[in-house]
């Protein structure tokens, strides 16, 4: 049985470790000691989540905001899922980035806001309110600020502004909504199904809707939902690409996470289906799920069509979140670890092709896969995965979005075959957007009047490639044997509905 | 003992330039600082042995009393400049010695103080407006006492404004007193039956009153003297023009408000939206403003109006959990606010550089500044687990409990305002650490800039407490609690 206590240790742990490298650089100036300090403490800090993992849920009741705004931190199921997936492709990202990153200026900062921003995801994952919820949030914007700003160019700090105005705007949103919801709250916990108190809330159900949809538009900011979407194919392409990875794959679903708890733990779902909140949701999501694929199928910039994909694949889990009924709630749960696990690979490979080939544009990637094998099968395998084609996780969670989409109730009729169809329409987009890479990678047409093309190999050191692969092979088994995911989200779903 | 703290620093700062010291004097300094450490301590214990202290002093002609008393309200703010008076002044040693007549400085800037203390502890409204002026009379030598001609004209609008828009306040004196009212009483003096008789002669006093002082406030539209005067040294406008004129005006504000006329017969009048709307627009409008200010102290000097004005919505609201929330902003806000400019102002000193677009990358030479200015710059916006994120979290709490549609409206007024922090505080914070050191800066920036001790050691401490005060602000928030009436 582990003591409540030991909740902090994950948390913590990487802040610390973060701000000994960032203030002491604790091992001199050189880089290969504080490569092994960062790395060790990444390491160590996945190790010490897993207990967590494994144990009960364990409650923690740390400090009050003002006299009455408890921070208090609870291990549930939904924060250990969240807190598996989030801990394990950070620490991957943080190994690729000390190949990706070797050489360049400023590492102790970069690896000091990075161990941080580790240990906030963490207290993120692990908050027990909603309070605690929204202070690790605003850190974490704080926190990742830096990472997207890292080039220091006049480009990358103007994104970063773009992304800190944004995220304000959206946290005051939530923060809105959480001070209209607070006398409707009858205690100050997360619990499955939702804390407001029926009695208070009878005769104010409309005001409540209207909260709902507040916090969704917050935290979808985050999330890169429209209307609030427009920084993120702005911040996620500046940054270098162990932080787009896990800006893309990671932080996005720190909102996911925000709208998961405040729709199913905070209000409740039974008081939001049916109602016209869900209704500008779901639309929501579906337009930005279109909207998102079809700016990727458009853009030329490789990393720049990741992020736009990004918009687009972090709705279709808001969309299964919208749908509130258990398929697509299981759905929606799987994508978020399909696309953790796939766009970080992508961004990955879009990094190591940046460093090893100098390569940006899509149309310089003509017969790049023969340069660099390794990594354009893994860009490869996980595309078909984020099309939705089997084997792969990306397949499963999709067909559970289309089952959810086909059996809620509650919506106007017509959704229930408009979105899947958007579904698929997207699907399509997202095989033109990626597949045509792989297709210039591996098949390079004649051009009569092209330069003569560079054949020697440029593959990437294996710190980059181990964890690409890592996350390749993770995404590929667990679409072979969704079975105990499914089992745990299907438990979820019930619970809160 | 109150007679003390008050004499204390008026005469001390009245007999310092009989020294006649020289422009460096370790001595002055180790007699100022003497002078305050030991009011502030009187005034520590004088707060710890229990109030209310009284003392009446004389009665100037009937009905007009000079009479203190040190209740609750007092001692909030009474505390707060107590603990930053003596950190304020260590500061000022050191930055004064790139001024000149540091003897006038300090003198005036102790009698401050005393004066300060008299109206957090008057004890009723002709004393509060004596030392309302007072206070008004004595910063006027510190604003322009760099004597060239933006201080001058600075100090000019200064006394334009507040000696004007103060004669308001002399309205409302003059007719409450008139009418009886002229004590403080929790809850308010004036009997039913004056109200009945004279309601709304007396909901338009009340509004003069709230401009009349609330102009030291910075409320619209008497907001431009402020920026106009941080041309004074960096202190002045750091511990006055941050924290305790600013404060006083706050602070008149909600005497009058809870003391004099009473918030039972103000709520939800036509008097208290007219207040509150001022109060809203002030908050949005001066941090649009700061938004667009490129002078870094000037831009502190809007966010200071802005935030001010948060204290006067909890004041307009006429709630508990509204007074609540603006006597918590009245201490933490101070706390913050007086470390940014502490940065702004060293930064001022060791590189000469007073607009944001000139400081950046200010990040290298002088880590330790740009540190506490950016802890404190994300206090200001509000973010857990930092200090600014209480007091705001009571304020819009306390807006939207009111259940009024003129609540609802302070609270999105008070977001919107916070997103506007976040865009003119932290641009700075950005242009400090991600920006690189522009071409003139260059051969500057490559040595260490950090100022000495006696300037860092006030900046560490406060910014200290600002973070420790959001981890645990449970005794502040219950004692103010404790106060409302």
């Amino acid at each position: 049985m582990l003591p409540s206590w030991y909740l902090l240790v994950p948390i913590l742990l990487p802040v610390i470790g973060g701000l000994v490298v960032g203030l002491c650089d604790p091992v001199g100036k050189k880089d290969r000691p504080r490569t092994w300090w960062t790395g060790s403490v990444l390491a160590l800090s996945l190790l010490s989540v897993l207990p967590v993992l494994f144990s009960p849920a364990l409650e923690l009741q740390l400090f009050r905001l003002s006299d009455n705004l408890p921070v208090f931190l609870r291990s549930d199921d939904t924060g250990k899922y969240f807190a598996a997936v989030m801990s394990f492709v950070w620490c991957l990202a943080g190994f690729y980035s000390f190949g990706y990153l070797k050489g360049e200026e400023h590492l102790p900062r970069y690896y000091a806001f990075c161990l941080m921003t580790m240990g906030v995801l963490m207290g993120l994952c692990f908050s027990g309110n909603i309070i605690t919820y929204y202070m690790c949030y605003e850190l974490m914007t704080l926190l990742t600020v830096p990472l997207v700003m890292h080039e220091m160019t006049p480009d990358s700090v103007a994104a970063g502004i773009k992304y800190l105005i944004f995220s304000v705007i959206g946290a005051s949103l939530v923060l809105l909504g959480i001070f209209q919801l607070a006398p409707y709250m009858s205690s100050w916990s997360f619990a499955p199904g939702g804390i407001l108190d029926a009695e208070k809330v009878a005769g104010h159900e409309n005001t409540v809707v209207a909260i709902a949809l507040i916090m969704a538009l917050g935290f979808g900011t985050k999330a890169g939902m429209f209307p609030l979407h427009g920084w993120l194919p702005t911040a996620h392409p500046v940054a270098p690409a162990s932080a787009s990875a896990v800006l893309s794959g990671i932080i996005t679903k720190a909102g996911v996470l925000g709208i998961l708890r405040s729709v199913y733990f905070l209000i409740g779902p039974d008081l939001l289906r049916g109602s016209w909140m869900q209704i500008t949701w779901m639309s929501l999501t579906l337009l930005t799920v279109f909207m998102g694929s079809l700016l990727a199928f458009r853009e030329n910039l490789l990393k720049k069509r990741l992020a736009w994909s990004s918009v687009s694949q972090v709705s279709y889990v808001l969309f299964g979140l919208s749908t509130m009924h258990p398929v697509g709630v299981v759905g929606a749960l799987l994508h978020v670890a399909a696309h953790a696990l796939i766009k970080n690979t992508l961004f990955m490979s879009a990094g190591s092709i940046i460093r090893q080939a100098k390569h940006t544009r899509v149309d310089e990637l003509e017969g790049i896969g023969k340069r660099m094998p390794v990594t354009m099968w893994c860009f490869t395998l996980v595309s078909v995965g984020l099309v939705g084609i089997p084997p792969c996780l990306g397949f499963v969670s999709k067909w559970y979005l289309a089952q959810g989409a086909l059996s809620m109730s509650g919506v106007p009729g017509f959704f229930s075959w408009l979105a899947p169809a958007i579904l698929l329409i997207s699907a399509l987009l997202t095989a033109g957007y990626l597949l045509t890479v792989s297709i210039r990678a591996f098949f390079p047409g004649k051009k009569e009047h092209a330069p003569s093309p560079v054949w020697e190999k440029c593959e990437a050191p294996w710190i980059m490639l181990v964890p690409m692969l890592l996350l390749t092979a993770l995404s590929i088994l667990l679409g072979i044997f969704p079975g105990a995911l499914i089992r745990l989200f299907e438990g979820l779903a019930g619970l809160v509905m | 003992m109150l007679i003390v703290c008050i004499l204390l620093p008026l005469l001390g700062g009245a007999l310092l330039p009989l020294g006649r010291f020289p422009e460096r004097s370790r001595l002055r300094g180790i007699l100022t600082e003497a002078v305050v450490c030991l009011t502030s301590v009187l005034i520590a214990v004088a707060l710890f042995r229990g109030i209310p202290l009284e003392w009446t002093l004389w009665e100037v002609f009937p009905g007009a009393v000079i009479a203190f008393r040190c209740d609750g309200m007092s001692s909030v703010f009474l505390g707060l400049i107590a603990f930053l008076w003596p950190l304020a002044s260590l500061y000022g040693f050191s930055y004064m010695e790139h001024e000149h007549r540091p003897n006038a400085f300090f003198a005036w800037y102790t009698i401050c103080y005393g004066i300060t203390v008299c109206v957090a502890s008057a004890g009723n409204l002709f004393t509060m407006y004596l030392a309302f002026e007072c206070l008004t009379l004595i910063t006027l030598p510190l604003v322009w006492h760099k004597w060239n001609e933006e201080s001058v004209a600075a100090a000019r609008k200064y006394a334009l404004y507040v000696l004007g828009a103060a004669a308001l306040g002399f309205l409302a004196l003059v007719s409450l007193t008139a009418l009886g009212g002229a004590d403080f009483r929790p809850g308010g003096v004036l009997p039913a039956e004056i109200w009945a008789a004279h309601g709304d002669l007396l909901r338009a006093l009340y509004v003069l009153a709230f401009l009349g002082f609330g102009v030291k406030a910075a409320v619209l539209p008497f907001s431009s003297w402020l920026p106009t005067a941080s041309a004074a040294p960096t202190p002045v406008t750091a511990l006055l023009h941050a924290v305790a004129v600013v404060n006083a005006g706050a602070f008149c504000v909600a005497r009058v408000t809870w003391f004099s006329f009473g918030p039972e017969m103000l709520a939800g009048t036509w008097a208290q939206t007219a207040v509150l709307l001022i109060a809203c627009c002030t908050v949005v409008i001066c941090s649009a403003l700061a938004v667009r200010e490129n002078h870094l102290k000037r831009r502190l000097a809007w966010s200071t109006a802005s935030n001010l004005s948060y204290i006067l919505v909890g004041v307009a609201l006429m709630t508990g959990e509204g007074l609540t929330g603006a006597l918590s902003h009245l201490v933490i806000h101070g706390l913050m606010k007086i470390v940014l400019f502490f940065a702004a102002g060293a930064i001022l000193v060791r590189s000469g550089k007073e607009y944001v677009s000139e400081v950046r990358g200010f990040a290298r030479p002088m880590p330790f500044v740009c540190a506490c200015f950016s802890v404190c710059a994300v206090a200001v916006v509000g973010i857990p687990p930092l200090s600014g994120f209480v007091s705001k979290w009571i304020l819009l709490e306390a807006a939207i409990h009111t259940g009024r549609a003129s609540g609802i409206f302070a609270g999105a007024c008070l977001i919107i305002s916070s997103v506007l922090t976040a865009v003119y505080l932290l641009s700075v914070v950005t242009a400090f650490y991600f920006r690189p050191l522009s071409e003139e800066n260059r051969a500057w920036g490559a040595e260490h800039h950090d100022p000495d001790l006696r300037m860092k050691l006030p900046m560490a401490l406060i910014t200290a407490l600002v973070v420790i005060l959001g981890f645990w602000s449970e005794p502040l928030v219950t004692f103010i609690r404790s106060l409302v009436p």
